[in-house]
């Protein structure tokens, strides 16, 4: 493989064979020699953070290859899944522009070897736009999992024997799908080694834009307190059909407690709102909140259901504004608690550390 | 209630009587060792849970010893069945579909279906309401079933394998099993490597395809400004699907009601007065003329009432599913060839080429016998094989041992010694 197609597409097999073959240790990064690379990475962790997207820069294919790993262990070293999904798709973001320029035999050549798709030739048109590609369902749903415009939807696509029509820009972009999930998966381990000094300051650099951009890229915490005002839709449907007695289903159920475990409302209060308005027994309520909190059982503790889940299950009901914007009913929590109580930003730990 | 409704100990008896002559012919689901089975007794409501069998034999005898009352095996693929559920290991479920009558809103369930509300007493056919007048959702219901519910469900299984083999290219004779339930309705499994390690969300995209949940008109032609010459008709999927329900909906649904879908001035106008131009259009034209022709210019207006309409229509060519059974990937589901405790049926098999020919009246109602008395609280009108036995109300009758035990079972009788 060429060393500038190794540049820009570095997630690649062959690629990584590459990097490995110089057989770089991190000590070795310490040295001034690899300043240029581990200033690169540096940037496109900051890019990341800053922009969204990674951008590419080919000129020094060596320092834009040898970047990519040193980049993908200071994520992980970082140890803040938020940082580790916002880098995973800002670099494939930077992938998805270079797909769109490239052709098609570039696009199987990925898909195929790197992917294993089941990707096709096809030649179909509808409203006017032609479909180049057909792709098996079942790798078109992994590789858009993480996408939830409606046109991704399976129901909103042609879905003929087993194949998904694509047009040329859409295998780019489930492919890029594939890259961030890939991505993620990588910077999501946790090593634990001492940096040499170097890569600590590093490290301080991109803890202080991250810090400093924690609100603006959304990475904020919960609120405290428990904002009832702020509780999306579906929550509130959810509250009401309990408060009113309505027969609630499982999932019904399950995305009430699960959400008011997440914004902190204690088990008992919880207990005592389930047990005041039906006839639950009060120790089994108990026991399957403690279950959902994770303190019984696995010791999991649950986060409610995704948006998607909940309309999947029918509990999806009177969507806003705020709704359209967002996948998951913390998300709408956490956006809305910002819109009911501003005054909280001046106490939040991020901008205490910029005084 | 009496206890004695049902006759509980006469029923087991029938069925450990049918199980020692027949579990031998009962086939132990594929890869047995990696399946958890489970098990309710007539005696206890107790299940017994996490049970694994190395092979087929050791399964039968399980099932001649105990004569369960409902049996159930694991969709799911585990490398250790019978530990507990953290420990079992999940290598894959098979994806399952299931389809019951009882979610369906049917009128014939006004005659055989009852509720009682524990709270007040107030009692009532067909469905209970979400909330009873005294404020309270405590029911007791009583639910049964005839030949026109169970119709119902072979329609919507049809659908469901209508689009698994059409749309996804399911092969029907290595991928897709069809089970009469044993009481109301279908399940369906696929048993395909392409699908056994979808996780819940790939599963939950599958239900929302089947069910067209989150269809949008843009996608399926509907656009202002689309393009495109041909009808969607004659397409395959959703489109032609989603095209054929705006057909058929626009076709038969009558003036008042399309007034009260509270749509923009000009497609109701159109749709009521132009509805032959606006069918001719769907079969001869892109759908993007209907909208050009027949509604207003404000497109946002325009866009929401099309779904409003699309999502209306397509509930007569969706597959009605459960969303829950679907999505869980550990889900415990009902063992074929067993015997169905809430009716005394056959959970069977049937060759997906022959689902139109089915008749689970007949062919499920696997126990036979000679006439027994039974006294009868309550029965609606049901036919088995090919006669119609009831309505029964606080009567002593005779009846064959089938039409006994499914009286029995849904503890409308008892048995008169």
């Amino acid at each position: 493989m060429l060393e500038r197609d190794a540049a820009k597409y570095p997630f690649l097999k062959e690629a990584a064979k590459l990097v490995d073959a110089l057989n770089i240790q991190l000590n070795d990064l310490a040295d001034p020699v690899y300043s240029k690379v581990l200033n690169r990475a540096t940037e496109r962790v900051t890019e990341a953070i800053l922009e969204g997207v990674v951008e590419s820069k080919l000129d020094d294919y060596m320092t834009e290859l040898l970047s990519y790993p040193v980049a993908s262990m200071l994520v992980s070293v970082k140890g803040e899944s938020f940082l580790d999904r916002r880098y995973a798709l800002a670099e494939a973001v930077r992938i998805y522009f270079l797909l769109m320029k490239e052709d098609t035999k570039t696009l199987f050549e990925i898909a195929i070897n790197e992917f294993n798709w089941d990707l096709k030739e096809a030649k179909e048109n509808f409203d006017g736009q032609s479909y180049t590609f057909k792709l098996f369902f079942s790798n078109y749903l992994h590789s858009s999992n993480s996408f939830h415009e409606d046109k991704w939807k399976l129901v909103n696509r042609v879905l003929k024997n087993g194949y998904v029509l694509l047009q040329q820009n859409e295998v780019a972009r489930l492919i890029q799908g594939e890259v961030e999930m890939l991505i993620k998966e990588r910077v999501s381990i946790r090593p634990k080694f001492d940096l040499p000094e170097p890569i600590k300051q590093k490290l301080d650099e991109i803890t202080k834009v991250f810090e400093e951009n924690r609100r603006k890229i959304g990475a904020e915490d919960l609120p405290t307190e428990v904002i009832r005002e702020a509780f999306p839709p579906c929550i509130r449907y959810c509250m009401e059909g309990l408060l009113s007695g309505r027969r609630a289903s499982h999932m019904e159920r399950f995305a009430l407690t699960s959400f008011l475990i997440n914004i902190g409302m204690p088990t008992e209060s919880i207990v005592d709102l389930y047990v005041s308005v039906t006839d639950f027994d009060e120790s089994l309520t108990r026991y399957q909140i403690e279950h959902i909190a994770g303190l019984k059982g696995n010791k999991t503790r649950y986060t409610p259901p995704l948006c998607d889940t909940l309309r999947t299950h029918g509990i999806c009901r009177n969507k806003d504004n705020i709704c359209e914007r967002i996948k998951h009913p913390l998300s709408y929590y956490r956006r809305k608690a910002r819109l009911i109580n501003p005054v909280q930003e001046k106490n939040s730990p991020s901008n205490n550390n910029q005084g | 209630m009496d206890s004695d409704w049902g006759s509980q100990k006469f029923v087991a008896e029938q069925f450990s009587k049918w199980y020692r002559s027949n579990a031998r012919y009962i086939s132990a689901p594929p890869e047995i060792m990696s399946r958890e089975f489970a098990f309710l007794t007539f005696e206890g409501k107790t299940m017994f849970r996490h049970i694994g069998f190395t092979d087929e034999s050791a399964f039968r005898r399980y099932l001649t010893d105990n004569a369960p009352s409902h049996s159930y095996y694991s969709s799911s693929y585990y490398k250790h069945p019978e530990a507990e559920m953290n420990n079992k290991g999940w290598s894959g479920a098979d994806l399952v579909f299931d389809i019951d009558a009882d979610h369906f809103n049917l009128e014939c369930q006004k005659n055989h279906d009852k509720w009682l509300c524990r709270n007040c007493g107030k009692s009532g056919v067909g469905k209970p309401p979400e909330l009873c007048v005294c404020g309270k959702s405590q029911f007791e219901t009583e639910t049964w079933l005839c030949e026109n519910c169970l119709q119902e469900a072979k329609n919507e299984t049809q659908k469901l394998l209508d689009i698994l083999i059409q749309d996804f290219g399911f092969a029907i004779k290595e991928d897709l099993i069809v089970n009469f339930s044993g009481n109301r309705g279908y399940h369906v499994h696929v048993r395909s490597k392409n699908v056994r390690f979808f996780d819940q969300s790939a599963r939950r995209e599958i239900v929302d395809y089947i069910l067209a949940t989150g269809i949008k008109p843009e996608y399926i032609g509907f656009t202002p400004r689309g393009r495109g010459a041909k009808s969607i008709l004659g397409d395959e999927g959703w489109r032609g699907r989603a095209g054929k329900a705006m057909y058929d909906f626009i076709d038969s649904t009558p003036p008042e009601i399309i007034r009260s879908l509270d749509l923009g001035r000009t497609l109701t106008q159109n749709l009521i007065e132009k509805k032959t131009d606006i069918l001719k259009t769907l079969e001869n034209n892109h759908p993007s003329f209907v909208i050009q022709k027949f509604a207003s210019k404000d497109e946002e207006r325009v866009m929401a009432d099309l779904e409003k309409l699309l999502t209306k229509a397509i509930k007569q060519q969706s597959a009605d599913i459960d969303t829950v059974v679907t999505t869980d990937i550990h889900r415990l589901i009902r063992l074929p060839n067993t015997l169905h405790g809430k009716s005394g049926w056959q959970t069977q098999t049937i060759k997906p080429e022959h689902l139109s020919d089915y008749d689970p009246l007949t062919s499920a109602v696997v126990l036979k016998g000679t006439d027994i008395r039974l006294f009868v609280r309550w029965a609606p009108k049901i036919r088995i094989g090919d006669t119609v036995y009831g309505p029964y109300e606080g009567e002593e009758v005779s009846v064959p041992l089938p039409v006994a035990l499914f009286l029995l079972c849904k503890k409308g009788a008892k048995v008169v010694n």
